[in-house]
C-alpha cells in the first residue's frame, strides 16, 4: 500500500514532464539532448545559488519580514535567469527552432528541479505506513513549477534570442521576467500576510480520508509578444490564463 | 586505441556497479515516521505449575478500534483501545471467558498513576474517586492475572496524543464501519520478537548483621532479634509494579530502623545485649520462597539464637489501627510479651494495635504471611501489617494501583517509631517505663526525609523478582545502604522454585500510524491517470492539432489503406 502511494506521488511529480515531452512536437524533433544539457546547467546554477545564499544571507532569528534579506533573495533569483540564458544561448544545440529550443530547455530545467528537490523526500517519506497529504501537494507543486519554468524560459528566449521584438512590448517582457524570477520571495511574503494557506494545509492533515478543497488560487497572466504564426503554443497561451497553484513549501 | 576503449569499458562497469550499490542502499532506508510513539507495558505472562496465565503474545500489527463494538463484528484484526476509567469489567470478563477472537487490548491508565508524575499530594476531598479507581484496578488486575489470554494486552498512560487518537477512532467507529485495510484509520504496531521463557530466575536475599555488646567472660551466644521485609513485587504489568505500599513501605521502615540502631550500637556504652539481624528477602509473592531458602541457609546456631522475628508487610497507608499477625496461639508467653511491648508503645503514640491469629496448615503449600516461614522453621515470629485479612496468592503484592500516591510517609514514620521503641524497650529492659529513646527532635529521631527519599526511589523501581538480575543496580543499592549502617552484609542468590515460570518482554514501544485506505490509493491512481491523459490530449491538440490526436488512434487502419 505504501509503495503504491509512492508510485502515485511519483507519477504525479514526474509524469507531466514525460507527457509534455511526448505530446508536443519535442519528441518528433528528438530534443532529448537539449533537455539533458539544460538539466546539467540547472545543477550548476543550483550549486552557485546555494553558495551565494550561504555566503550572503543570515540565518533568520525571528519570523519578521526583513526587506534586505528578501531583496538579496530576489537578486539571487536572477541567477536563475542567467542560468537559463546560458543554457539557451551559449550551449550548442542541434538545429531546432526557437520555440522548441526554449520548451526543451524549460522542460529539462523543470525536470532537474523536480528530481533534485522532490525525489529524495518522496522516496524516504512516502514509503512509510503513515499517510499525509504532503507528497500529493509536493506533486502539484512540481506541476506548477513546470509551467512556471517553461514560461520563464520563454521570456528569456524572447529577451535574448529574438531580434525583431515590437517596441511596445519590451518593457512588459522585462517586467514579467523580473516578477517570475523573484516569484519565491513574493510567495513567501504573501504567505506571511494571508493565513488561509496554512489553515488549509492544517485542515488537510487532520482528515486523511475525506477530500477537502482549501487551496487558494493565484492567477498570473503571461503576456507573450510574438506575432509569428508559427508558434501556436504562444497563441494558445495568449488566450488562456495560466493558473499557478502554489501551496506551501518554501523554495529557499 | 583498444586499450583506451578497454579502460573506458572498465570505468563504465565500475560506475554501473557503484550505482547499483547506491540503489540497493537507498532501498534500505527506512525512517520512523509514525504519528505517535508511545511506551507500552505488557501484561505478565507466566505458567503456574504448567497452567498458562496472562497474555501469551507480544507482537501487534492491527487496526485500532474502540468500545462499544458492534455485535457480530469481526474483531480478530482489531486492537481495542479502552481507557480504564470507562471500563466495563463484566464485558471484558465475558470477552475473555468466551474466548472471543480479538487482535489485542490496549488499556489506558490514568495519567496520575504514571511514574513521571510528580504530584504526590494526597487529596483528601477526592478520596472517593481514588477508592473507586483503586477497587477498579484491583478487580481488573485480578481478572487479567488469572486468565489465559491468547492475544497481546498492553498498558499505556493516557496523554494528549493518545487521547486524540482514541477520539478519532471513536468517531470513525460511530459511523458503523470498524477500521480495516479498505476503510483507513489508525494502525497500531509493536514489533518485538516472541516472548521466551526465563530460565532459572534468581532471587536475591540480603542480610545484615549488627552484633550486640559481648561482655568479657560471657561465653553464651547473645540472643538475636530479626527484622525482615520482602522487597520484591508482582503485578499485572511487571514494568509498572513498583509496589510502594506492598512492600516498599516495609523496606523503607527496615532501612530506617537499621540506621537508628546502628547509631545506637556505634557507641559501646549504648550497645544492647542483643544482636540484630536485618533481612531483605525476595520471592515474597511466591509463598515467601526466598525467606524459606534464607532461613534454611542460616547457620543452625544462629537460627536457634533468634529470640523472635518481626516481619514488616505493608505499613504505609494506615491511620490509627495496625495489626500484628501470629501463627502461635496468643496465650504463648513470648507472643504475649511481644504484644504487650507493642501495646505500650502504641498507647504512647495514640494508635491501636490488634492481634490476629491464623493457624498454619502444614499440608497447604500456601504461605500467606512471612512469619509462617519462620514458624515452620521453629522460630517465633510476628508480622506487623495494616492488612487485617491474609492476602490470597498474588494479591496485595504491589499491583497497578500501588503507586506513590497511595503511601503516606507519616504512616511509615509512625510504624518505624512503633517498632523501634518496642524493640528498644525489649533490648534495654525498659518495659513499663515511660522512656522515649527515639524522641522527635533528638539526634535519634526518625528522619522523615530519609523515609521520603527512599519511598520515592522505591516507587520508581519495578521489582518483579524474575526480572531482577543477580547484580541489578537496585540490589546493589540496597546492599550498599545496609553496609553503610551495618558492618556485615551478605548477599545470597537462589533460584526461584519450579512452580512459577515467567516469560520475558515486559515493555515495548508502540507506533501508531494514520493509514489511508486502499480504495483511496486506487481512487488517486484513477484521478492521476485521467489527469495525465487529459494533459496529453490537451498538449497534442494545442501544439499539433486535433487531427494529430485522432490520427494517433487511427494510424494502423490508415496504413493498411495506404498499402492496399
Amino acid at each position: 500500500m505504501t509503495v503504491f502511494h509512492f508510485f502515485n506521488c511519483a507519477i504525479l511529480t514526474f509524469g507531466p514532464h514525460a507527457v509534455y515531452y511526448s505530446a508536443t512536437p519535442l519528441s518528433e524533433y528528438d530534443t532529448l539532448g537539449t533537455s539533458v544539457k539544460a538539466a546539467l546547467v540547472y545543477l550548476g546554477t543550483a550549486l552557485i545559488k546555494l553558495v551565494c545564499i550561504a555566503t550572503f544571507l543570515k540565518v533568520p532569528e525571528n519570523d519578521n519580514f526583513d526587506p534586505y534579506q528578501e531583496l538579496l533573495k530576489a537578486l539571487i533569483g536572477f541567477i536563475d535567469v542567467a542560468g537559463l540564458y546560458f543554457a539557451l544561448t551559449q550551449l550548442t544545440h542541434r538545429n531546432i527552432s526557437q520555440n522548441h529550443k526554449f520548451q526543451a530547455v524549460g522542460l529539462g530545467w523543470a525536470f532537474a528541479d523536480s528530481v533534485l528537490h522532490r525525489l529524495a523526500p518522496l522516496w524516504v517519506g512516502a514509503r512509510g505506513l503513515e499517510f499525509t497529504y504532503e507528497y500529493i501537494l509536493q506533486g502539484l507543486e512540481a506541476n506548477a513549477n513546470l509551467v512556471f519554468t517553461v514560461s520563464l524560459a520563454g521570456l528569456v528566449s524572447l529577451m535574448w534570442l529574438r531580434k525583431n521584438k515590437p517596441k511596445t512590448l519590451i518593457p512588459i517582457i522585462y517586467v514579467c521576467a523580473g516578477i517570475l524570477a523573484t516569484m519565491p520571495s513574493i510567495t513567501s511574503y504573501l504567505r506571511r500576510e494571508t493565513f488561509c494557506l496554512e489553515t488549509a494545509v492544517q485542515w488537510w492533515k487532520v482528515k486523511p480520508i475525506f477530500f477537502t478543497r482549501g487551496f487558494s488560487v493565484e492567477c498570473n497572466c503571461i503576456a507573450e509578444g510574438s506575432p509569428s504564426s508559427q508558434c501556436r503554443m504562444l497563441n494558445a497561451s495568449k488566450q488562456t490564463l495560466s493558473i499557478h497553484i502554489q501551496i506551501s513549501n518554501c523554495r529557499f | 586505441m583498444a586499450g583506451r576503449k578497454g579502460r573506458e569499458g572498465e570505468m563504465l562497469e565500475s560506475v554501473y556497479s557503484v550505482l547499483a550499490l547506491v540503489f540497493i542502499l537507498v532501498a534500505c532506508v527506512e525512517l520512523c515516521d509514525a504519528a505517535t510513539v508511545v511506551d507500552v507495558y505488557r501484561l505478565i505472562q507466566y505458567d503456574l505449575s504448567g497452567v498458562p496465565f496472562g497474555s501469551r503474545f507480544a507482537s501487534l500489527n492491527h487496526h485500532a478500534g474502540s468500545l462499544p463494538f458492534a455485535p457480530g463484528a469481526d474483531l480478530s484484526r482489531t486492537v481495542v483501545i479502552i481507557p480504564v476509567r470507562e471500563i466495563n469489567l463484566t464485558l471484558i470478563r465475558d470477552c475473555i471467558t468466551q474466548g472471543k477472537a480479538l487482535g489485542g487490548f490496549l488499556l489506558l491508565l490514568p495519567q496520575k498513576l504514571s511514574p513521571g508524575n510528580r504530584k504526590y499530594a494526597i487529596e483528601r476531598d477526592r478520596s472517593q474517586g481514588k477508592e473507586l479507581m483503586r477497587n477498579l484496578l484491583f478487580d481488573l488486575e485480578q481478572l487479567l492475572i488469572h486468565a489465559n489470554i491468547p492475544y497481546p494486552v498492553y498498558f499505556a498512560f493516557e496523554d494528549d496524543k493518545i487521547n486524540t487518537v482514541l477520539a478519532d477512532v471513536k468517531r470513525n467507529d460511530a459511523t458503523g464501519q470498524p477500521a480495516s485495510a479498505t476503510t483507513g484509520g489508525y494502525k497500531l504496531l509493536v514489533s518485538t520478537s516472541e516472548p521466551k521463557k526465563l530460565t532459572s530466575p534468581t532471587i536475591t536475599n540480603i542480610q545484615a548483621w549488627l552484633p550486640g555488646l559481648k561482655a568479657d567472660g560471657d561465653a553464651n551466644q547473645l540472643p538475636t532479634i530479626a527484622i525482615v521485609a520482602s522487597y520484591d513485587t508482582f503485578g499485572a504489568a511487571p514494568a509498572l509494579s513498583v509496589g510502594s505500599d506492598s512492600n516498599g513501605s516495609g523496606v523503607v521502615a527496615l532501612l530506617e530502623i537499621a540506621r537508628l540502631f546502628s547509631r545506637l550500637y556505634s557507641n559501646p556504652k549504648t550497645r544492647g545485649r542483643y544482636n540484630l539481624l536485618f533481612g531483605l528477602t525476595s520471592g515474597g509473592p511466591y509463598n515467601y520462597n526466598g525467606t524459606q531458602k534464607w532461613l534454611r541457609s542460616l547457620d543452625q546456631r544462629m537460627r536457634e539464637s533468634i529470640d523472635y522475628a518481626i516481619c514488616l508487610n505493608s505499613i504505609g497507608s494506615w491511620d490509627n489501627e495496625i495489626w500484628i499477625h501470629v501463627s502461635k496461639p496468643p496465650e504463648n508467653a513470648y507472643i504475649k510479651q511481644i504484644f504487650e511491648s507493642f501495646l505500650n508503645v502504641a498507647e504512647e503514640l495514640g494508635v491501636k494495635v490488634g492481634l490476629k491469629h491464623k493457624k498454619i496448615n502444614v499440608s497447604n503449600p500456601r504461605v500467606a504471611w512471612e512469619h509462617e516461614q519462620f514458624s515452620r522453621s521453629r522460630v517465633t515470629a510476628v508480622t506487623l501489617s495494616e492488612l487485617s485479612v491474609a492476602p490470597e496468592l498474588l494479591e496485595s503484592s504491589g499491583g497497578l494501583f500501588d503507586s506513590r500516591q497511595f503511601v503516606n510517609e507519616t504512616a511509615v514514620t509512625r510504624s518505624v517509631k512503633l517498632v523501634a521503641e518496642s524493640l528498644a524497650k525489649h533490648i534495654y529492659g525498659h518495659q513499663g517505663k515511660k522512656i522515649q529513646i527515639f524522641a522527635d527532635g533528638s539526634s535519634l529521631a526518625v528522619n522523615p526525609f530519609y523515609i521520603e527519599s527512599w519511598l520515592d526511589l522505591l516507587s520508581r523501581t519495578p521489582r518483579v523478582a524474575p526480572f531482577l538480575k543477580k547484580n541489578d543496580p537496585f540490589i546493589l543499592t540496597l546492599k550498599k545502604e545496609l553496609s553503610d549502617h551495618v558492618a556485615e552484609v551478605n548477599v545470597q542468590h537462589e533460584v526461584l522454585d519450579g512452580m512459577f515460570t515467567f516469560y520475558d518482554l515486559t515493555s515495548a514501544t508502540l507506533n501508531i500510524y494514520q493509514v489511508a485506505s486502499v480504495t483511496f490509493d486506487l481512487l488517486l491512481l484513477l484521478v492521476l491517470g485521467s489527469y495525465l491523459i487529459l494533459l496529453f490530449s490537451f498538449l497534442v491538440i494545442t501544439t499539433r492539432g486535433v487531427d494529430d490526436l485522432i490520427s494517433l488512434f487511427r494510424r494502423p487502419t490508415s496504413r493498411k489503406v495506404k498499402t492496399a
